[in-house]
């Protein structure tokens, strides 16, 4: 019941840490629906790197960042698991992503290649996941 | 957990399906809107449709939980953050729908372009780039934001 007296402070930090989150999960799907079919269709490719680089990456920050300010604001989950799984999704996270900026460069540049988009598809299809989870974690907060 | 928390789950899963698919299809648009031929227009068209999907189950999840959440925790049917997000989801609907429609157009002009040689159109160009038609399904995304943003500062709670 706490989510329904939330102080105003605690609101915008919030807000755009879901936002952010929403819009990693929709930007990480598009870079692996983009990767898949860049299989059949390879000037998707820029497309693919264009997206990890210019939507993924900044979204996730918008995440994390508004996830520290949410945090730092709300005494709410200190040491619970759901909250170092948030934790965990997030900053391990920005690995995965750096990885598939870096295999869609690759992918990008040698358009012969399948492996790189492959692995982008692998990568990104897994952080997906893992977003997927942390959301449960988040919102559902089982534990507390 | 118990049945508040589970609720608010699928509520929160079916914002993440309609948020996370505005923005996957709002990638793959300014991508269409960068392209020339219709076949690879067209490609784009048949990847939005994922989204579409997610949009679409993503609406319907977050409203029927939302409902539920409504009835089983301590809010007021009448309180004005809900009966604004209930307008604004009608609001989003009929924009997505109305500018889903005239895309359909857009996509089933570039499957007969392909089909007749996959040239590029200024006509495909045209349809596009309608401002309506941008503006519809854009300003839907938009409005789903301020949806979300009711959710978190819940005015008149």
């Amino acid at each position: 019941m706490l989510a329904i007296v939330r102080p105003d402070s605690w609101n915008l930090p919030l807000f755009l840490h879901v936002l952010g989150a929403t819009a990693v999960t929709g930007a990480t799907a598009a870079t692996v629906v983009a990767a898949a079919a860049s299989q059949k269709w390879p000037w998707l490719r820029p497309l693919v790197f264009k997206t990890s680089v210019g939507v993924v990456l900044p979204t996730w920050l918008l995440m994390r960042l508004g996830g520290a300010w949410s945090d730092s604001r709300e005494p709410i989950g200190d040491d619970s698991t759901w909250l170092g799984i948030g934790y965990l999704v997030g900053d391990a996270g920005l690995i995965l992503l750096i990885a598939v900026a870096i295999f869609s460069w690759i992918g990008k540049r040698r358009p012969e290649k399948g492996w790189p988009e492959k692995a982008v598809v692998g990568i990104a299809g897994v952080y997906f996941v893992a977003l997927l989870v942390a959301m449960f974690a988040m919102s559902g907060k089982p534990g507390s | 957990m118990d049945r508040y928390q589970w609720l608010l789950f699928f509520h929160v899963t079916g914002a993440f399906m309609v948020l996370g698919g505005a923005v996957m299809a709002g990638i793959l648009n300014v991508s269409a809107l960068r392209r020339e031929r219709p076949s690879e227009i067209v490609v784009l068209f048949r990847l939005t449709r994922y989204a579409v999907t997610s949009i679409t189950v993503g609406m319907v999840v977050a409203l029927a939980f939302g409902l539920w959440l409504v009835s089983d925790a301590d809010y007021g049917w009448g309180d004005t953050w809900i009966v604004l997000a209930l307008i604004l989801w009608f609001v989003a609907n009929a924009l997505g729908g109305i500018g889903g429609k005239r895309d359909k157009r857009a996509r089933q002009l570039a499957e007969q372009l392909v089909a007749q040689g996959d040239q590029p159109s200024a006509e495909l160009q045209t349809r596009l780039r309608d401002p309506v038609s941008l503006a519809l399904s854009w300003g839907s995304g938009i409005v789903v934001v301020g949806i979300l943003a009711l959710m978190i500062w819940k005015p008149g709670a």
